[in-house]
């Protein structure tokens, strides 16, 4: 169980999975040349040691250029002082205007695509082949949906809302349940309303009420979440989650997957038939995950359509909502993404190895980390909304500054994310589209040896998300500040941990990846 | 081009100690200086505003504008440096300098 395809979207899962494709490859025995592909495919997306070591840049020069660039950024910004300028490029968008009617129809067909699929990786993680590279539920859900499917989300814009087939069968047995209460009401109603939920209504949550809650208040009791939890159940269902995906054989088990797919499924339907809307909103930590994304996406959901924008400059409009643990699921988003580099990096094994030798249980470390790393993430952002506060010398309260400023923290997870996983989704999409075309029967599989520069390309995207963020930030603080020096001068402390954030997450991505010992 | 969502007005949170310098007219919302509070009345009230809050507005803004020319040269130096040390740091890491 050392060998996972990992929890796709926020780890090093790519290498994960070509590991698995190895070892499959050396069981089966008669494919040396997938191995020899594999062998080559590792070593590329594995690690970028390699690559650096090509161009003779020793790794800490390679850390240390990534804080400069963010550094320089943000001087080269502090030269950007024109507040009507800034805002002629954060407003900018086209307006594409889809009536309800074709866009109803479309979510609806997007549905029924998605419960298919979903379908498709129940029947095939628990009756399927063991294979990881020829079993559907495993390449579907890591390399398909938490890698490629969650790029979409900031790249493209968050269609969560819309292809959610959790959502849509709850959709279809609450509309069966209010048919059933109250058959003259139930139909008609369901009709009427549904349309709000439509294509990123997840996105904000202000638009988030249309649809399921009015219908499950006539069909079901509907409970409500008390308001003082605000958000924080989807932040401890996060943090629960990724704790699962390190410890838990869920990566490479098609068996393990299904049912936890399952269960997931039973608890997500049941949980919004009793609460409405609100437990994707507030609790399924997996909508809130693409909601979140979906702030700096270049497509953003309109009124009466859609509109597109300049990437992440949706994030420049919308502060979050004001209620408990807004802040802290960025903040969780983050550290959980960087924790999932971290545990598969040389240096946590040989820091575990000896814990675990002198008889603690490598399940504790591997929490006590995951909580206290979490700690530490919200202290220190605390700390620099705090900082923030001083500098600007205003009266802005510490708690509103940090929902302000918490938008910039995602084109930073966005980046991370998309360095870690377009390698492996590339990597495996030659796997997923072959096994896909026929997934009860699948052919044998090749994967995609990545070229050596795509090591740096993987630099980049995580530079390019700091960057964009400093951007972000300098926007938000022009609108919340008067005037142009104390926008400025706010923004050093948030420069400052970006700075040490940066490189932080460059140094794990050019770890060479260990499996998570002892789990 | 035109519609955009209007980012709500921050809370603000004066220490029970401390009597705020400045009082938005308009907004109430307290500020830590006259400049700052000048400076947000022709921003956010700018159609409102009085002639007086209008020339105050000018005035901080020229304040501005000084400070902003100083805090440029800085930023501007700061990136020389940082620009050249990056590339001898390199040089001499590579083995060229």
């Amino acid at each position: 169980m050392t060998d996972r395809p990992g929890f796709g979207r926020f780890g090093a899962g790519g290498r994960r999975v070509t590991r698995a494709v190895g070892r499959a490859g050396l069981r089966l025995g008669p494919w040396p040349l997938l191995v020899a592909l594999v062998g080559t495919a590792s070593a590329h997306s594995g690690s970028l040691a390699g690559a650096t070591a090509s161009a003779t840049v020793p790794t800490w020069l390679t850390v240390l250029t990534g804080g400069i660039v963010v550094g320089a950024t943000f001087l080269f910004t502090t030269l950007l002082t024109d507040h009507d300028a800034m805002r002629d490029v954060n407003w900018w968008r086209l307006t594409v205007p889809v009536p309800a009617k074709p866009r109803r129809a479309l979510v609806w067909v997007g549905r029924l695509v998605s419960v298919g699929i979903l379908v498709l990786v129940l029947v095939t993680g628990l009756t399927g082949t063991t294979t990881p590279t020829q079993n559907f539920a495993l390449l579907a859900i890591w390399a398909g949906w938490w890698a490629g499917y969650t790029m979409t989300t900031y790249l493209a814009g968050n269609t969560w809302p819309a292809l959610n087939p959790f959502r849509a069968v709850a959709t279809l047995l609450e509309r069966a349940i209010a048919a059933v209460s109250d058959p003259s009401t139930g139909a008609a109603d369901a009709d009427g309303t549904r349309g709000g939920t439509d294509p990123n209504a997840g996105g904000s949550d202000r638009r988030t009420d249309g649809g399921m809650a009015t219908v499950s208040g006539r069909a079901l009791t509907t409970r409500t979440i008390p308001e003082r939890w605000g958000v924080w159940p989807a932040v401890v269902g996060l943090v629960a989650m990724v704790y699962v995906e390190v410890v838990s054989p869920i990566g490479s088990d098609p068996r393990a997957l299904g049912l936890t797919v399952a269960v997931y499924g039973v608890v997500t339907v049941a949980g919004a038939l009793v609460y409405g809307e609100s437990w994707f909103a507030r609790v399924d930590p997996v909508s809130r995950v693409f909601a979140t994304y979906g702030r700096v996406a270049p497509v953003q959901r309109d009124a009466d359509g859609f509109s597109v924008r300049l990437p992440g400059t949706a994030a420049t409009e919308s502060v979050l909502p004001d209620r408990p643990g807004e802040t802290e699921f960025v903040v969780a988003l983050l550290w959980v993404t960087t924790y999932d580099g971290l545990v598969s990096t040389p240096l946590w094994a040989r820091l575990l190895t000896p814990i675990a030798e002198a008889g603690v249980p490598a399940h504790l470390v591997y929490v006590s980390v995951l909580l206290a790393g979490f700690g530490v993430f919200l202290g220190v952002y605390r700390l620099a909304s705090r900082k923030i506060r001083e500098r600007a010398d205003t009266y802005v309260a510490v708690d509103e500054i940090e929902r302000w400023f918490a938008p910039a923290l995602v084109p930073i997870a966005a980046g991370y994310h998309v360095a870690h996983f377009l390698g492996y989704f590339l990597t495996l999409a030659p796997a997923l589209a072959a096994v896909a075309a026929a997934p009860f029967a699948p052919p044998n599989t090749v994967v995609l040896v990545l070229p050596d520069w795509f090591g740096s390309v993987k630099l980049a995207c995580v530079l390019l998300g700091h960057v964009l963020a400093v951007w972000v930030a300098h926007s938000l603080a022009f609108e919340l500040l008067p005037g142009v020096l104390a926008p400025i001068r706010s923004q050093v402390p948030s420069v400052v941990v970006m700075v040490f954030y940066t490189m932080v997450s460059l140094w794990v991505i050019t770890q060479p990846y260990v499996a998570p010992p002892f789990v | 081009m035109s519609t955009h969502t209007k980012l709500p007005d921050p809370a603000t949170d004066v220490p029970p100690d401390e009597e705020p310098i400045a009082t938005c007219p308009h907004c109430e919302r307290p500020f830590r200086s006259v400049h700052a509070r000048d400076l947000h009345v022709g921003e956010l009230h700018e159609d409102a505003a009085t002639d007086t809050e209008r020339e105050r507005h000018e005035r901080a803004i020229e304040t501005e504008r000084d400070d902003l020319w100083l805090f440029h040269a800085k930023a501007v130096v700061a990136l020389g440096i940082t620009y050249s040390s990056t590339v001898i740091l390199y040089m001499v890491v590579l083995g060229t300098f």
